[in-house]
């Protein structure tokens, strides 16, 4: 029966205490979150690396690729055919990307589920906001993906749709941080015309009621939400997304899915799970579960790993809140050609090497081999590395180059399949790296041409394995 | 079979300008000024010069593309001149050239001119030079110390050192640097430093500090250069001469081959035994009396002594210690200071160690001058340990 098939979720490394920044919100007398954490993106991180790293490993090909974020680097280029490269997908992947509300995943999830044929629906999220503002420690940076499919494990048994212009929150080309609506306005609304109604719905179209759901993955437009929705449905299963909320913040159009994943992780075979996107209306989905869910067992581990962040001015530089000089050293140009990208750009954001006639893999291609007794020009076999474990062979610190995160970590990287790569190292915890250490390749912004708007992707290295939270 | 250029090819004049920071001088500056003092050291005429080549390595932020800038700046009238460019390498691809040109008969006299002006720039270290290529959709934007830097973490790792102990080492490096500095009146820093202060200096790329990493400079070096008959013929009778000028670039393997540890440099290794075979050099350690490496790092300076088979593979952090490569060492090694004291004005750096050696082997340099010097070895190391080109030249006497 036709439901989800796979789950996938990426958070960032790092996780801000939020009660150090109330600490150094202290003077303004502003409210806003004073526990828990929000996880925060590297400099060389956005919506669409998220959606990409939350979509790793699934199925070689598929028939659509959504890519749904509100957040999105671009207004003109499609992230879903960027990501149909950095997946290694066959280019006949129809792709399309989805925004304009939180609820966008989930209406695109809603769409790959009422259709024919496969599809990956990957979401992304990086929204910003302004220091001070209460949006800014709520929202978290990451990542969620869903796979449809016509076997599945969560069987698609029910739905309802809203589309109700509720101003909770907007963000516009004028403004682009988040503008909310008064608090209370919000939850009493929110509740009674959008989501109460369309639960009830959903749960009528699946012929259930309240207390057959087992578990819940429903994002709170304000705190404290879910326990109105919940007297009001009699729904009394524990709702995922409360707990990402104070672990990662909320994901915006990721939130649900990541939720949707964690819920999939808890679930056993046959219970259900109520799946709601908020946002301009709503969408409610009903899933039965009939075994176990491909992926979701790194949400349970997504939520609990991370290095914690307790320095405020480094959280704003990340996040973009406060831009610093850094000197003429970051003045050089990051112009991207089109025609370079057209010749390279699939090979680049796949990280595709090529195999040699005597098996040899090596990045990038070459007309001739890098093999040292190769003679002339080979074919090659296109060999991806995004997947492929590899070893640090040379690496430093570098203090004098530029980056809006220093130190600038680089060096060379020797993969389990032969090839060797000199590259960017990413998310280095207290340790730093050394030579021998294993690492995992990411995808990470390469190049930010912010004169021109424009951003180029690779993939970095970056430590195997992620330290848990506070160990 | 090619038999090679020892002794082929005599240097006739040289000249050295200070390097430094020039804010009163341009790149035409430094050109005339390195320029006249060949001239004057030759006894040729201005006009003898038949071919001249240029090297510049930072065409786009300083002395401007192609070699007409020499030809303007000395007035060179219709003669041929190239400009050349091969990364840190790029004096002593000018001075090859030259030395080419003479040894195959094509001209009597050939100019080689190393010029480099970096300080309009407006900061140290060199710039990032980014266009938007192929490269740049997936090489680092890495600085040269974090380029550098890594044949530290890589030595250490295949030597089992301690990273203490090879601190030390290459501190020793820099502070033998900074001591022959003072007595050179050309080089940029002529102040000694104590080892405290370089063991304590600041972090610039794991683990090179402050103090082991040269900056770049101001400056320009030239060598008048024709054969030895024809010097004979001007009233030098044992003219300095060129045994040996080998040139090895990578083609990949170590940055995408599997082989290469990254504790040493290929092409270091690779120019050095050519040079060695060119020159007729048997025993390195015995016969040449002083080299001028490319210390653009400690670390640099240090491998390359394994690489030039002068210390044994692993051993060079304790022949550093010991002072073998010393100003009175058994064979000293930056006697006017290296890249690191004397400067790097990148262009000039290959043709400023020939300069070295030349004057060395004339018993010109004054307060550094070595005891009866008779080999002298420079080597010129362009790009990064993973995708290099070295050059290793090998000068002496005719006689």
């Amino acid at each position: 029966m036709r439901g989800v098939a796979r789950v996938g979720v990426y958070a960032p490394l790092l996780r801000l205490d939020c009660a150090a920044a109330a600490r150094a919100l202290k003077f303004s007398g502003l409210a806003g979150r004073r526990d828990g954490y929000r996880a925060v993106g590297g400099w060389d991180e956005d919506a669409f690396t998220f959606a990409v790293e939350a979509a790793r490993g699934g199925a070689a090909a598929l028939d659509t690729l959504i890519f749904a974020s509100t957040s999105a680097p671009f207004f003109e280029r499609l992230h879903a055919t960027l990501a149909v490269d950095a997946l290694g997908l066959p280019r006949e992947t129809r792709t399309r990307d989805v925004a304009g509300s939180r609820r966008c995943a989930v209406s695109a999830l809603l769409d790959a589920l009422l259709a024919r044929g496969s599809a990956l629906i990957a979401a992304g999220e990086r929204r910003p906001a302004r220091p001070g503002a209460a949006a800014h420690l709520a929202q978290g940076d990451g990542g969620a993906a869903a796979w449809v499919a016509d076997e599945a494990p969560a069987r698609f048994i029910g739905w309802a749709s809203l589309s109700y212009d509720l101003v909770d929150t907007y963000a516009s080309r004028e403004h682009p941080e988040p503008y909310p609506a008064e608090e209370r306005f919000v939850k009493e609304g929110a509740a009674a015309h959008v989501l109460v109604p369309t639960i009830r719905r959903a749960l009528e179209s699946a012929g259930l009621s309240g207390g057959d759901i087992h578990h819940v993955a429903a994002p709170e437009p304000v705190a404290g939400l879910w326990r109105d929705i919940s007297r009001a449905t009699k729904i009394s299963a524990p709702n995922h997304a409360s707990e990402i909320s104070a672990k990662l913040g909320d994901l915006g159009a990721a939130h649900a899915l990541f939720a949707f994943a964690l819920a999939t992780a808890r679930a056993k075979p046959g219970e259900r799970i109520l799946l709601t996107g908020f946002g301009s209306g709503c969408d409610a989905l009903v899933f039965e579960t009939t075994g176990s869910m491909p992926g979701a067992e790194l949400a349970e581990a997504a939520l609990n790993e991370g290095a914690l962040l307790a320095d405020y001015v480094r959280f704003l530089s990340l996040n973009g809140a406060l831009d610093l000089d850094w000197g003429v050293r970051s003045e050089f140009e990051q112009k991207a050609q089109a025609t370079v990208l057209d010749r390279y750009g699939r090979d680049t954001l796949g990280f595709i090497g090529g195999r040699d006639c005597a098996g040899n893999v090596q990045f990038p291609k070459s007309r001739i081999p890098v093999r040292p007794d190769a003679d002339g020009p080979e074919a090659m076999q296109d060999v991806r590395l995004a997947d492929e474990p590899a070893r640090i062979v040379s690496v430093t610190a570098d203090r004098l180059n530029y980056t809006p995160d220093p130190p600038f970590w680089f060096g060379l990287a020797q993969f389990n399949n032969g090839a060797r790569v000199m590259m960017e190292f990413t998310d280095a915890d207290a340790r730093g790296f050394s030579v021998g250490d294993r690492v995992a390749m990411r995808l990470r912004i390469k190049s930010h041409d912010r004169r021109r708007g424009f951003r180029t992707y690779f993939w970095k290295a970056a430590p195997a394995e992620r330290p848990t939270l506070g160990g | 079979m090619a038999s090679g250029i020892k002794d082929k090819v005599a240097i006739i004049g040289m000249g050295c300008t200070a390097f430094g920071e020039h804010w009163d001088k341009g790149p035409e500056d430094l050109i005339v000024d390195a320029f006249e003092q060949a001239l004057a050291d030759s006894g040729v005429a201005r006009s003898d010069i038949q071919a001249a080549w240029m090297g510049n390595a930072l065409d786009d932020i300083n002395v401007g593309n192609s070699a007409l800038p020499l030809a303007h700046a000395l007035r060179l009238k219709t003669i041929p001149v190239s400009r050349v460019e091969n990364m840190c390498a790029t004096g002593t691809e000018a001075l090859r050239a030259a030395v080419y040109a003479v040894a195959a008969g094509a001209v009597d006299f050939a100019l080689a001119l190393g010029v480099e002006k970096l300080k309009d720039t407006g900061y140290g270290g060199l710039p990032l030079r980014t266009k938007g290529l192929a490269n740049d959709l997936w090489l680092p934007y890495g600085s040269a110390p974090g380029s550098f830097a890594q044949l530290a973490g890589a030595y250490t790792a295949k030597h089992r050192l301690n990273g203490d102990d090879l601190k030390r080492a290459m501190a020793h490096v820099s502070w033998k640097s900074h001591q022959n500095a003072a007595k050179n009146p050309r080089a940029h820093l002529r102040k000694a430093v104590d080892m405290d202060t370089i063991l304590k200096a600041p972090m610039i790329a794991d683990p090179l500090g402050l103090y082991d990493c040269c900056g770049v400079s101001d400056g320009a070096a030239c060598a008048i250069v024709t054969t030895p008959d024809i010097a004979r013929g001007l009233g030098v009778a044992n003219p300095v001469t060129v045994k040996a000028v080998q040139l090895s670039a990578s083609h990949g393997w170590e940055m995408s081959y599997g082989a290469w540890d990254g504790s040493y440099v290929l092409n270091t290794r690779e120019a050095a035994r050519r040079a060695y075979a060119e020159a007729g050099v048997k025993e390195a350690r015995k016969e040449l009396s002083l080299t001028e490496v490319h210390d653009c790092f400690s670390i640099t300076e240090l491998v390359t002594m394994e690489d030039l088979g002068l210390s044994d593979e692993g051993c060079a952090p304790a022949d550093i210690l010991a002072g073998r490569y010393d100003s009175d060492g058994t064979q000293p090694c930056q006697i006017d200071g290296g890249l690191k004291c004397f400067g790097h004005p990148v262009g000039a750096s290959g043709l400023r160690m020939a300069f070295e050696i030349y004057t060395q082997l004339l018993g010109r340099a004054g307060e550094r001058q070595l005891a009866a010097p008779r080999l002298g070895l420079t080597h010129n190391l362009g790009g990064a340990p993973f995708n290099s080109v070295a050059a290793v030249s090998i000068f002496g006497r005719l006689h």
